[in-house]
């Protein structure tokens, strides 16, 4: 079709392209590629006005059927024109064409096509799409399962699969940014900019923001005046105020895309994708959560589409993107255009495409009687209106060449053109007032749902509210910023509302064409059709979540913003009930897709969390130790030297030499908790479930804490300063866990009680100091004041002493390991140094360092239990701590714990064990079972718990529980190990494995 | 969600942890009936919905157990107590101890 | 401590005073500290021996309070925190066991935390990548105390000066995962090369 007659002069390059208008900068050209092929473009441009100036609709083919998809929209909810933009390590799939923003070289490669965008094989899909229809997934794919992993999925996956992912690591930065506002405002169109206007000037604090690259919405989109000047002129000058307040933050191409409870909202800024990649060290996006004492909703409205047969043809596209292409970039998607429309809004873009030089073959009309603002359109522009007259059907394949127009009469006429300007009416933007579960309401005069309950401390603005006319934005933007200023205690001011139309926002429901030839989609992303929903009604599928899940309506990355309200009215038709009555939608966040790297923020890969290191993590590393993640700390598991072949060789090594010499080990990884107070004593007593009432001062004892239901929660050491003074070790594990019991002991079950509690943990480096030579080794460390020998310094004492030539310092005479052994502590700031002198002072020793392996063998050959015995199911009894447990004091799990379940011997219990053949290695996991009996749930007697090659026995050791365990020393069991294939027999043995008798502690 | 620490200030969720009922108190342990007692405090609750009293500890911030009156169903918080103070009977709601 | 053959070692392993536009970032270690924490009962004698012992009022609330030679910081309900620098083999620990002996526990923290002070226009921007409570001028201010986190490490945070100065504490393994979260949050904030 030839391009009218008075169209004016136009880039032969961009041939779409208005010679003005707009926010493109015509004074740069930028160049891009799409599919391969290089076109040229403007700075402020979308990819999508650039591929429409160079008169590509075309951009991609759909999810199901491959059928020809065309940009339909100007932003965010776009269906259909889905990008994979950039190469690389960069390539992002399923990008919106209509909302990224042009740069120099961008690539951009349509989806979902193979081998091209011309021709797709796939596309066969829609000639069997009988077979295609709603509830397909579920239907052919019920049976076999295997069938199902094997074959459909991945075929499916294969022909279907929206786009691909890089498939290298993602390089770019994310950050996440906490904002603090009186007033969050969401849209930057006029209702937006004008509620921040009247925050902003009673000197409240504000945030602002918009999606899109520039502020101004409809307005811009509009060519609309605002007191009597252009629109942006305006825009420029509200925006230029905001920006010279220091209390107010301006948010460009930043999406809300959440509501959360207690005024907080998610956002996601673009900060970098329009950009060929993000500048240095500056990230690609940044999450923000905004926490808003009031927030104002201008999030406008979005059009929707009338759903006619074949109405997916490329060139079929939004009214009111017609005219955002035209007024916001400076381009004309079509030459000769048929507008249809049930609304007078959408009759307005007659007077645009006439103004652009295009040629309107049409005003088709569905209302039977012009309205004011029609007849005066069709007055003013002298084109052919058809009123009482709808489109039944496009045709073209790969762009819209005409459309089958059925009149008043009933007579059928085809119109020629090369584009569909289609305005269903406007659905306001309501999701961010739904997310907490507010409901919305229909309103019959609009058609369309405004929002129902809104969140605590939001407010509307603008269209969301259905105030549709520039006017009504714009005074209801003021209004709903300056109430929500005074509620936050603001003097009122007065704002001046600045003069624009009020356009009518008469429209007359028409959803669908009835007795429409070819398809006619709802969802286009998801290509469900109006058959589809009629399929679904058929089969029961009538409520609104049932619908969805059946059809997959709604389901994609746009959130089925042009669907799902149009889905809704055609199912009241079918089921001839209202729209309230067939239902509602209510969604849920992200409103629009977030990236998962700007979920994670600076918290990913090594940074995923925090690390700790321990005093003398650097000297570790030095002499070669090699560490690993417990919890968030960073320990060295052991130190390898010269021709050991692994880490087992090496944990030998270690183990030989503490239990021959002496080793030193980093244990300040140890909660250490200080308690003092007149109550101390009492407190620690309620707590812990042994007795500490009789612990002297200067000494240590091992305790057990449990919960209130009678389980082990912790272990650890007591040790007594003064007579209102104790210090508490807690594993590693549950180091804050044990502080945060404590407190809750303090606060809330005891509060009578005189107790402080301070955590000390990091206070201290503090290192075990084991073996028989360990006392030797100390001597040069400690300060000679100090009595450390046998008789001055016994097992279990403790003491404040001086180091190095008077450090403080703490010595500890306990002993994990089985022998002599200390616990020294000093000052963090001299850890790493004093780390370097026990080394050096080790030397004559030939003192090792040992890690966290050695440690983890010598603990089971001692049968102490750790991690893998604290589990969360087991009771003193179990571990064989019983003994321990006072019968004479109420403490935290006395009397949940001792149930008769509780202390049962049925119960499983800890016991050692070895292999019968000593050359087997054993696991743990492995569940006991009797000689003799099958190997079945019933016959489980238990299971181990921990593992160990023994160097001090030769062979594998293991503790774990079994039933009556300590009366079945002796006895032979199979240790069975189904996962691991796994099946060794072993014998029970008493779960010490070194110096049954313990005297080496005692040197 | 946000909880107003009544020695902090207005804290985010990720402050703080949510550590059950509190309208239980431990029983006597000396009690006859302190086993059934004991079963009762621990372990049973009322799944209702509507405003119940719970306990929160402001673990990332200044360490304490606070009594926070909640409606369940909105997540309306209409009172924050230090659990001390309720425990020893001197809680006044929202009250800044300021 | 001067005749110790043990000489301290920082917890940063790569942070160092640092000065850019807008932003200035530096660690601080050289200080005596120690928290004390009421008995029971014992808040007014507590507070009236530390007012006769160094002239100023503990704060009750999130606050901080400079006296002579020596800086209070709330740490949570009847608990504080004791700075001071660390000359002439000065220790609040063994000072303040002296001065309020019998009216609160008093335990040595000198080693348990490090603090990074953060100055300029743009802290607040910095400290808003990780920091998730409201440093503004009219909400926080000079003295203003939290406790809170900053990148999921917890701190003690509070504010020197206008500048604005803010200095943060935090448990001393976590120095280097702080440094690095703080250098990344700097990064991305001063302006970037074009
Ligand atoms: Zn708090």
């Amino acid at each position: 079709m030839a391009r009218p007659a008075n169209s004016p002069s136009r880039d032969p390059l961009q041939p779409q392209r208005l010679s003005n208008g707009g926010l493109v900068d015509r004074s740069r050209t930028i160049e891009f590629t799409f599919d391969g092929r290089t076109y040229k473009g403007h700075p402020g441009d979308t990819v999508a006005s650039a591929l429409l100036a160079n008169g590509i609709v075309l951009a991609g083919r759909s999810f199901k059927y491959h059928r020809p998809r065309g940009i339909i929209s100007a932003g965010s909810e776009e269906p259909n024109a889905l990008l994979e933009l950039r190469t690389g390590a960069r390539r992002e799939p399923n990008t919106k064409a209509t909302v990224a923003e042009l740069f120099d070289g961008l690539e951009a490669t349509s989806q979902n096509r193979w081998p091209s965008l011309d021709f797709d094989v796939m596309s066969v899909n829609s000639l069997l799409s009988p077979i295609f229809v709603a509830g397909f997934y579920y239907k052919t794919f019920m049976w076999p399962a295997k069938f199902w992993e094997k074959l459909y999925e991945p075929a499916i996956r294969r022909a279907a699969g929206l786009g691909r992912a890089a498939d290298v690591a993602d390089p770019d930065l994310y950050e996440k940014v906490t904002a603090h506002t009186d007033v969050l405002v969401i849209g930057g169109g006029p209702a937006g900019l004008m509620a921040a206007l009247a925050a902003a000037r009673s000197g409240k604090r504000v945030v602002i923001v918009d999606e899109q690259a520039a502020l101004g919405g409809r307005a811009i989109d509009d060519a609309a005046t605002i007191d009597g000047r252009p629109a942006r002129d305006w825009v420029r000058a509200a925006e230029e105020e905001l920006a010279a307040r220091p209390d107010v933050t301006i948010l460009r191409r930043t999406a809300v895309f959440g509501t959360y409870d207690g005024g907080t909202y998610a956002a996601i800024e673009r900060v970098a994708d329009h950009l060929p990649q993000p500048k240095d060290h500056h990230p690609r996006q940044r999450l923000w959560r905004i926490v808003a004492k009031r927030a104002v909703l201008a999030s406008g409205a979005t059009e929707r589409p009338i759903v006619f047969g074949d109405n997916d043809r490329p060139g079929v596209m939004l009214a009111g993107a017609v005219r955002s292409y035209i007024n916001r970039y400076g381009v004309v998607p079509g030459d000769n255009v048929v507008v249809f429309t049930n609304n007078d809004y959408g009759a307005t873009t007659v007077t645009d495409l006439i103004r652009s030089g295009a040629n309107v073959v049409a005003l088709v009309d569905s209302r039977p009687k012009p309205s004011e603002t029609v007849s005066r359109i069709a007055s003013a522009t002298g084109i052919k209106l058809l009123n009482g007259a709808v489109v039944t059907r496009a045709f073209g394949k790969k762009r819209v060449s005409g459309v089958t127009v059925r009149t008043q009469t009933g007579a059928e006429v085809k119109l020629l053109c090369d584009l569909v300007a289609v305005s269903g009416g406007w659905n306001p933007n309501i999701q961010l007032t739904t997310h907490l579960g507010g409901k919305p309401a229909w309103n019959d005069r609009l058609q369309c749902f405004l929002p129902g309950a809104l969140p605590p401390s939001m407010s509307l603005g603008g269209s969301v509210a259905g105030d549709f006319s520039l006017h009504k934005a714009l005074s209801g933007g003021a209004a709903a910023g300056a109430s929500a200023v005074a509620l936050e205690g603001a003097k009122p001011i007065t704002i001046v509302v600045p003069q624009a139309a009020d356009e009518s926002d008469a429209i007359t429901p028409l959803w669908r064409v009835e007795d429409h030839a070819g398809k006619a989609f709802v969802d286009f992303q998801n290509d469900v059709s109006d058959k589809d929903i009629e399929l679904a009604e058929r089969e029961g599928f009538r409520a609104v979540e049932h619908l969805k899940r059946y059809t997959t309506l709604g389901m994609a990355t746009d959130q089925g913003r042009t669907a799902n309200v149009n889905a809704l009215a055609i199912m009241a038709e079918i089921t001839s009930r209202t729209i309230p009555q067939t239902g509602i939608t209510i969604a849920r966040p992200p409103y629009v897709p977030v990236a998962l790297g700007a979920l994670a923020g600076h918290h990913r890969g090594k940074s995923f969390k925090p690390t700790r290191l321990p005093p003398s993590y650097k000297w570790a590393k030095e002499q070669g130790g090699v560490c690993v993640e417990t919890g968030l700390w960073l320990r060295p598991s052991y130190f390898p030297r010269k021709g050991e072949k692994d880490w087992l060789d090496t944990a030998k090594r270690e183990v030989n030499t503490v239990r021959s010499a002496v080793g030193i080990c980093d244990v300040s990884t140890l909660g250490k908790v200080d308690v003092q107070g007149t109550d101390a004593g009492i407190f620690l007593d309620r707590i812990y479930m042994n007795n500490l009432k009789s612990l002297p001062i200067g000494k240590a004892r091992y305790g057990g804490m449990l919960r209130e239901d009678g389980v082990l929660f912790d272990d650890g050491t007591i040790a007594r300063f003064g007579d209102h003074h104790y210090f508490i070790t807690t594993t590693t594990a549950n180091a804050v866990r044990a502080l945060q019991h404590m407190e809750y002991c303090s606060q809330w079950l005891w509060p009578e009680l005189d107790v402080q509690i301070i955590s000390a943990t990091e206070q201290w480096a503090q290192y075990a100091v084991a073996g028989p030579k360990s006392r030797e080794l100390l001597q040069k460390i400690v300060d000679p004041a100090f009595d450390i020998s046998d008789a001055g310094f016994p097992y279990l004492q403790v003491g404040e002493i001086t180091v190095c030539g008077g450090i403080k310092a703490r010595l500890f005479r306990l002993s994990f390991s089985g022998e002599r052994a200390y616990e020294i502590g000093v000052p963090a700031r001299y850890g790493d140094a004093l780390m370097r002198k026990l080394w050096e002072a080790g030397r004559e020793f030939g003192a090792c360092a040992y890690g966290t392996e050695a440690l983890g063998v010598m603990r089971i050959e001692k049968g102490h239990i750790s991690g893998p015995e604290l589990n969360g199911n087991t009771t003193p009894h179990d571990v064989g701590l019983g003994g321990m447990v006072s019968k004479t004091k109420d403490f935290i799990g006395r009397v949940l714990g001792a149930r008769p379940g509780m202390l049962d011997p049925n119960r499983p219990s800890l016991v050692g064990f070895r292999p019968v053949d000593r050359s087997a290695r054993l696991r743990s996991g492995a569940h006991f079972i009797a000689q003799g009996v099958e190997a079945t749930a019933e016959n489980d007697d238990g299971y181990m718990t921990s593992v160990a090659y023994s160097p001090s026995n030769g062979h594998w050791i293991g503790l774990g529980f079994l039933k009556h365990g300590p009366s079945r020393i002796g006895e032979i069991v199979r240790a069975y190990d189904p996962v691991r294939g796994g099946d060794t027999l072993v014998e029970v043995v008493k779960p010490v494995f070194v110096d049954q008798e313990g005297v080496r502690v005692r040197g | 969600m946000r909880i107003a620490c009544p020695y902090c200030g207005e804290r985010s969720l990720d402050e703080y942890l949510y550590s059950g009922d509190a309208t239980v108190r431990r029983p006597d342990f000396a009690s006859p009936t302190a086993q059934a007692d004991f079963v009762k405090y621990v372990y049973e609750r009322k799944n209702s919905p509507g405003q119940h009293r719970e306990l929160w500890y402001h673990a990332a911030g200044c360490h304490a157990w606070l009594v926070v009156t909640r409606d369940v169903s909105t997540h309306i918080i209409t009172a924050v107590e230090p659990a001390k103070d309720v425990a020893l009977g001197t809680a006044s709601s929202m009250k800044d101890t300021a | 401590m001067a005749d110790s053959t043990l000489q301290p070692t920082s917890a940063f392993s790569h942070l160092e005073p640092t000065s850019l536009p807008g932003i200035a970032i530096e660690p601080r270690e050289n200080f005596t500290m120690a928290s004390f924490a009421a008995g029971k009962g014992r808040l007014e004698a507590l507070a009236a021996a530390i007012r006769e012992a160094y002239g100023v009022e503990l704060p009750r609330r999130p606050q901080r309070v400079v006296g002579n030679g020596i800086v209070f910081v709330w740490l949570g309900p009847d608990q504080w925190l004791a700075i001071a620098e660390r000359t002439n083999n000065r220790d609040l620990e063994v000072e303040l066991k002296q001065r309020v002996a019998g009216l609160a526990s008093v335990v040595d923290q000198s080693d348990g935390r490090v603090i990074v002070r953060v100055s300029g226009p743009l802290a607040r921007e910095v400290l808003a990548k990780g920091v998730p409570i409201d440093l503004h001028a009219d909400t926080f201010g000079v003295n203003a105390v939290a406790i809170t986190h900053a990148s999921h490490i917890g701190v003690i945070m509070w504010q020197v000066d206008a500048a604005p100065t803010f200095e943060l504490a935090m448990f001393r393994s976590y120095a280097d995962s702080f440094a690095h979260w703080l250098l990344e949050a700097v990064a991305s904030t001063v302006p970037a090369a074009a």
